[in-house]
């Protein structure tokens, strides 16, 4: 029998939750309708969208209207940026964003540029946080949209969402942030938010994969990036994933349901780990902010062993603990340093070498202690680039 | 200034750890520290109040690599720490990564671990060779157990993690095998040039000694060994 893995990398993707298993289950077997087709088949898949829709927007207390279900949350942040610049054309058109985004935000934007739309993007300090005042001072009369996500998925640090957004509105422009890591974790309640756009991703909250959702406020103009046959209220033609939805749609009530007991669970693991190995390991250092953090996110460098960070991953692997040194998007890119501990002032040696450990719902008391167990343990069998005295160990950035 | 649970957000949310924002209240008295776990309290609604997030420098925009790295040079000639170069040097592009030409520190280690075509390593490039502080990991190519000197090719993490992998500790790169497709000067065997990987991550310009050319109509293929970074 193998050794029992923990998994500890809920940033990247998260389990399947038996509960939503079940609520997709009849779309696999049996309710097999096109929800735009009138006959009885139809009308059962249509009930089954709506009602998806409708645990969607009560997770952001949107109204189901504003809810477009998509294939991911990058295809989210696609529709949102190429969506609104599209509504306007892109020549001399402005877009504000900031440079810790994930590349589907990131690449969208070179992908504006390409195009003639001239794109701003923020600065964040050595928390991962983006200044209000720079916001504030790049605006230009050409300036479309302001987009800045909720939470940083390889750090966790929670941005000032509302104060952006405010910002953003003064200036008459909208906001668009990717909450893929947020949403379901943090509550989000556009209702009260100044937000008008707001991507997310199914397979973040104990959902499938291949299921994504923007929130578009009503009124907002925004034209599709997929032509078809004008399903999603005309932005998003497609027959719909109507199984993924539908397991969308019960991860998400789920989610809402048990977010605040979920979070006190969370981030009483979360502190577990950061006091922990900071008493444990002298050359440890917490990336990102200490408190607005997403709750069962754990971001660690280790002082003169960044670039031994692969060899942690594997040591811990073969333990039988994932973890990740960074965003699994970038995983394929060559093992390039990440560009969020960049843009947050790390050199490219340090800007290579976080550990990741991202927590959730599935994750108990247990898998944290092996982790604490076992974290030490391999931290020694590293071979430091230096052999710095306790005292002088530069933790800073 | 007293916080009370009428200035917090009720929205028991418990990512300050606490069931409630009543909760969280009862406990500032004893230590009003407790208040910057609050992320919707730092995130005032009002414009105009104090945003314990908010930092006082405006900084101008800059775009992304500027941002990403100050340091970096402003000509494709010069690498992260603004140092110049003269040639890329690119991987053979049907090969999964750059091809380096390598010895562990302990050279019998090659036939301890018996290191065949197909194995994957991980090490790092310790000292006199190009001294680089990341771990690297990569495909073996060639493997002579007589002089143990190893031909592999550098890959990310990804395939030691799926397929499991040997451990060289520490290894001396003795030598690169590539494509030059940019240079900005004519190369001679025999002279010592400074270069820049394509793949390496830390954009650090390296030098080495030219030991082989070749001259196709695509690039030129080049061998370069003696290796250091800067």
């Amino acid at each position: 029998m193998g050794v029992r893995r923990i998994y500890l990398d809920n940033a990247a993707t998260t389990p399947l939750d038996p509960r939503v298993v079940e609520a997709m289950h009849p779309h696999l077997d049996g309710v097999f309708g096109n929800p735009s087709s009138l006959h009885r088949e139809g009308r059962e898949a249509r009930e089954s969208l709506d009602r998806a829709r409708g645990q969607v927007a009560a997770l952001l207390n949107a109204d189901p209207g504003e809810i477009v279900f998509t294939a991911s949350g990058t295809e989210s942040d696609n529709q949102a940026l190429t969506g609104i610049i599209g509504a306007l054309g892109a020549h001399g058109n402005h877009v504000i964003t900031s440079s810790i985004e994930h590349p589907a935000v990131l690449e969208t934007c070179r992908s504006l540029e390409r195009r003639g739309v001239e794109v701003t993007y923020l600065s964040c300090d050595s928390e991962g946080l983006i200044d209000p005042d720079e916001l504030a001072g790049v605006f230009r009369p050409t300036t479309r949209l302001v987009s800045v996500m909720t939470a940083n998925n390889v750090v966790g640090t929670v941005q000032p969402i509302n104060e952006l957004a405010r910002i953003a509105h003064d200036h008459g422009v909208p906001f668009h942030t990717d909450a893929v890591q947020a949403a379901g974790r943090i509550p989000i309640n556009v209702r009260t938010q100044p937000i008008d756009l707001l991507s997310l991703a199914a397979h973040k909250i104990h959902g499938p994969k291949g299921v994504g959702a923007l929130f578009v406020r009503t009124g907002i103009p925004i034209s599709p990036i997929i032509h078809g046959g004008g399903q999603e209220r005309g932005l998003r033609s497609a027959t719909e994933n109507l199984a993924g939805i539908a397991g969308f749609g019960r991860a998400a009530e789920i989610a809402r349901a048990e977010m605040s007991g979920e979070a006190v669970r969370l981030v009483k693991l979360r502190d577990r780990i950061i006091e922990t190995v900071a008493a444990l390991v002298p050359n440890a250092y917490l990336i990102g902010h200490r408190h607005r953090r997403l709750p069962g996110h754990v971001c660690l460098g280790f002082a003169g062993m960044e670039g031994e960070s692969i060899r942690l991953l594997l040591a811990l692997d073969k333990a039988g603990i994932a973890v990740s040194t960074g965003s699994a998007c970038s995983a394929y890119r060559g093992n390039q340093p990440s560009h969020v501990l960049q843009a947050m002032g790390f050199d490219p040696v340090r800007a290579r070498g976080s550990l990741r450990v991202t927590m959730g719902r599935f994750n108990t008391d247990a898998d944290v202690e092996a982790l604490l167990r076992a974290l030490p343990e391999k931290i020694m069998d590293l071979r430091p680039i230096a052999t710095y005295p306790s005292t002088q160990i530069d933790k800073g950035v | 200034m007293t916080v009370t649970v009428k200035d917090l957000p009720g929205l028991d949310c418990g990512v300050c750890g606490f069931r409630t924002c009543e909760s969280l209240a009862e406990h500032l008295p004893a230590d009003p520290e407790l208040l910057k776990r609050c992320i919707y309290y730092s995130d005032p609604q009002e414009p105009g109040t104090p945003n314990v997030a908010a930092r006082p420098l405006a900084r101008a925009a800059c775009g992304v690599c500027a941002a990403a790295s100050p340091s970096k040079g402003t000509t494709p000639w010069q690498d992260s720490l603004g140092r110049e170069f003269d040639f890329y040097l690119d991987h053979f592009p049907e090969e999964p990564g750059p091809r380096e030409i390598i010895l562990p520190h302990n050279p019998i280690l090659t036939r301890e671990l018996n290191v065949q075509p197909g194995d994957i390593l991980i090490g790092r490039p310790l000292g006199m060779s190009c001294g680089c502080p990341i771990t690297h990991c990569g495909m073996v190519m060639q493997a002579d157990h007589r002089t143990g000197v190893i031909v592999w090719c550098v890959t990310g993490p990804l395939r030691p993690r799926q397929e499991g992998f040997k451990d060289l500790g520490y290894y001396i790169a003795e030598g690169y095998e590539g494509l030059v497709r940019k240079r900005r000067c004519d190369l001679k065997i025999g002279m010592r040039y400074f270069f820049q990987p394509t793949m390496c991550m830390l954009q650090w310009r390296h030098s080495g000694l030219v030991n082989y050319l070749n001259r196709t109509p695509d690039a030129l293929q080049i061998r370069v060994e003696g290796l250091w970074i800067g």
